[in-house]
C-alpha cells in the first residue's frame, strides 16, 4: 500500500489517525517546510501496527547512534558495539540495555528526543507532502525498542501548535455540533479546558454556543474540538445552517415532500428494478 | 405510480451530476436553472439547486435520483432530500484526499438524521493518485475492518458502471428489508 498527498490537504493528525486505526506497518516520509519560500526538510517515521517505533531526519540509519555519541553513552568501544548490535538483530536501544550500557530512564530520554520532540516539530510545518510505504524493513539501528501511540503524540503536537492557519480548512465549522465517539469518560489524559468542551459532545449545541457558554474565543473552541476529533474522542456533526421558516428560499407546494418517508418500497418493485439494472449493467 | 427516491451525495467534483446524467432517461434537471413537471413540487426561487434524474422501468414504477447541492453548507434542502430518500449513495473521488474530510462530514450529517441504507461509490479509482478502498474507508471514519457499508468503484461516465452501482445499492436495500437478493 502506498498513500501520498499534500500536508495542506491531509494534515499530520489525520495521517496519524489513519495509520493507527488501520494498524499500519511501514515508513512515513514527510518533506515539509514552514512556508513555500523555505527549502523542504525530510522526516522519516517508522510504524509497526499503527504505533510509532522510530523517527529520523536521515535515511542512513545513523540517527540514533549520533544521539548516543552526542551524549557519550557508547563508551570507548562504540564501533564494535554497533557492529555487535547489528549482528544481534535487535533494536539498538534494547541491545544496549541488555548489555547494561543503558538503563530504562536513558532509553526513555532517547526515545523522547528522537521521536516525540521531532514529531511535535513536524506539526508546525504547513507546506509539503507525505508518502506512506508499506514495503519497508524495520530500522533496528534507529529503534530504541520503545513505541509511541500516535494519538498521544497528536494531542501533544496540536497542543503545542501556535500557527493554525494551515489547518483552518480542517477545523469544525462554527455552526457544527460535536458528538462523543466513546462510551463513558475519556481514557486519554485531556486537560481541563478540553474536558469542558468534551462535556458539550451531545450533538446539539453549535460551537458558537459552546464558545459563549465557556466564555472562550470561537477559534479556540474550534482548535480544541479539532484536537479531540483527531484523537477519536468526538466527531463533528454539521447542523442545518438555515431553516425555511426563517428565511424561505424555496416554496414547498406539496407538503408530502417535507414529511419523512416511512413507507418501504415493495419487494416486487425492488425485484423489477434489480432485474432492469442488471440488464443495463452488462457492457 | 410507485417511486423510489435515491439521493446521490458527495463532495464537489466526485461526479454526482455525471452519475445521475448517465443513468437518467430524461435530461438531468438542475433546479437552479429551471423547473419541470418532475420538480414542480419544489419551486425554486433563488439559488437552491440540486440535480434531478428519472428512470422509469415499468408502467407504474420509477426511480428518482436526486443530487445534493454542491455547496459546502448544509441547508434545509439537505434535510428535505434525506428525509424523503429511501437510500443514498456517497460518491467520493478516490484521488482527492483533501475532500475525504468533507465526505466524512456529509456522512455524519446524514447519519444523525436518517438510518436509511447507503453505499459508497469510489470514482477516479484509476487515477495514479487514487487511494485504495481500505484506506479511504478508514479516512471516512470506518475504523473496524468489515464494518463499513458496501464500497464499489464506479465510472460516473459509463452507464453500465452507474447501473451496476445503483444495482448494488438496491441489493443492499433489499437485504436491509429482509428480501432475498
Amino acid at each position: 500500500m502506498s498513500v501520498s498527498g499534500r500536508l495542506s490537504e491531509f494534515s499530520l493528525g489525520e495521517i496519524f489517525q489513519l495509520l493507527e486505526r488501520g494498524q499500519k506497518t511501514g515508513l512515513l516520509t514527510i518533506r515539509a517546510a514552514h512556508s513555500p519560500a523555505e527549502p523542504l526538510q525530510n522526516f522519516y517515521l517508522w510504524f509497526k501496527q499503527g504505533q510509532i517505533l522510530a523517527a529520523a531526519n536521515r535515511l542512513d540509519y545513523k540517527g540514533l547512534a549520533t544521539l548516543l555519541y552526542q551524549r557519550e553513552w557508547l563508551g570507548e568501544h562504540s564501533k564494535m558495539l554497533l557492529v555487535e548490535a547489528f549482528k544481534s538483530n535487535r533494536p539498538l536501544g534494547l541491545y544496549l540495555k541488555y548489555q547494561k550500557l543503558l538503563n530504562a530512564e536513558q532509553l526513555k530520554l532517547l526515545f523522547y528526543t528522537q521521536v516525540i520532540r521531532q514529531v511535535c516539530t513536524i506539526f508546525q510545518f504547513s507546506e509539503g507532502w507525505f508518502n506512506f510505504e508499506t514495503k519497508t524493513e524495520l530500522p533496528l539501528a534507529e529503534m530504541t525498542g520503545l513505541s509511541a501511540v500516535p494519538l498521544n503524540v497528536t494531542l501533544e503536537g496540536l497542543r503545542a501548535l501556535r500557527d493554525w492557519r494551515s489547518l483552518s480548512k480542517k477545523l469544525p465549522a462554527p455552526n457544527s455540533a460535536i458528538t462523543s465517539l466513546i462510551v463513558g469518560n475519556p481514557q486519554l489524559k485531556i486537560n481541563p479546558v478540553e474536558w469542558q468542551v468534551w462535556e458539550f459532545a451531545n450533538g446539539t449545541e453549535p460551537l458558537t454556543v459552546i464558545a459563549e457558554q465557556l466564555q472562550l474565543p470561537l477559534g479556540k473552541i474550534q482548535q480544541i474540538a479539532f484536537r479531540l476529533m483527531m484523537v477519536g474522542l468526538i466527531e463533528e456533526v454539521p447542523l442545518v445552517v438555515s431553516k425555511p421558516s426563517k428565511a424561505p428560499e424555496i416554496e414547498i407546494q406539496n407538503p408530502e415532500l417535507i414529511t419523512p418517508n416511512h413507507k418501504p418500497i415493495s419487494q416486487s418493485f425492488l425485484h423489477n428494478l434489480a432485474v432492469f439494472l442488471g440488464s443495463r449493467s452488462i457492457h | 405510480m410507485e417511486v423510489m427516491r435515491l439521493v446521490v451525495t458527495g463532495p464537489v467534483g466526485a461526479g454526482k451530476s455525471t452519475f445521475i446524467r448517465s443513468v437518467s432517461e430524461i435530461e438531468v434537471v438542475d433546479t437552479d436553472r429551471q423547473a419541470t413537471d418532475e420538480t414542480a413540487n419544489l419551486k425554486a426561487k433563488t439559488t437552491v439547486a440540486f440535480d434531478f434524474g428519472r428512470l422509469q422501468f415499468g408502467p407504474d414504477m420509477a426511480l428518482h435520483l436526486y443530487g445534493t447541492p454542491g455547496q459546502a453548507r448544509f441547508d434545509f434542502m439537505w434535510n428535505i432530500l434525506i428525509q424523503k430518500a429511501h437510500a443514498y449513495m456517497l460518491l467520493v473521488a478516490a484521488h482527492r484526499s483533501d475532500e475525504f474530510y468533507y465526505a466524512r462530514r456529509i456522512l455524519n450529517f446524514i447519519k444523525q438524521r436518517s438510518q436509511i441504507p447507503m453505499i459508497i461509490g469510489l470514482t477516479y479509482t484509476d487515477s495514479p493518485d487514487a487511494w485504495d478502498e481500505e484506506t479511504i474507508s478508514l479516512a471516512l471514519g470506518y475504523t473496524h475492518a468489515g464494518q463499513h457499508p458496501p464500497i464499489i468503484a464506479v465510472d460516473a461516465r459509463q452507464r453500465a458502471s452507474v447501473a451496476q452501482a445503483v444495482l448494488t445499492l438496491v441489493q443492499h436495500l433489499m437485504q436491509s428489508q429482509g428480501c432475498l437478493v
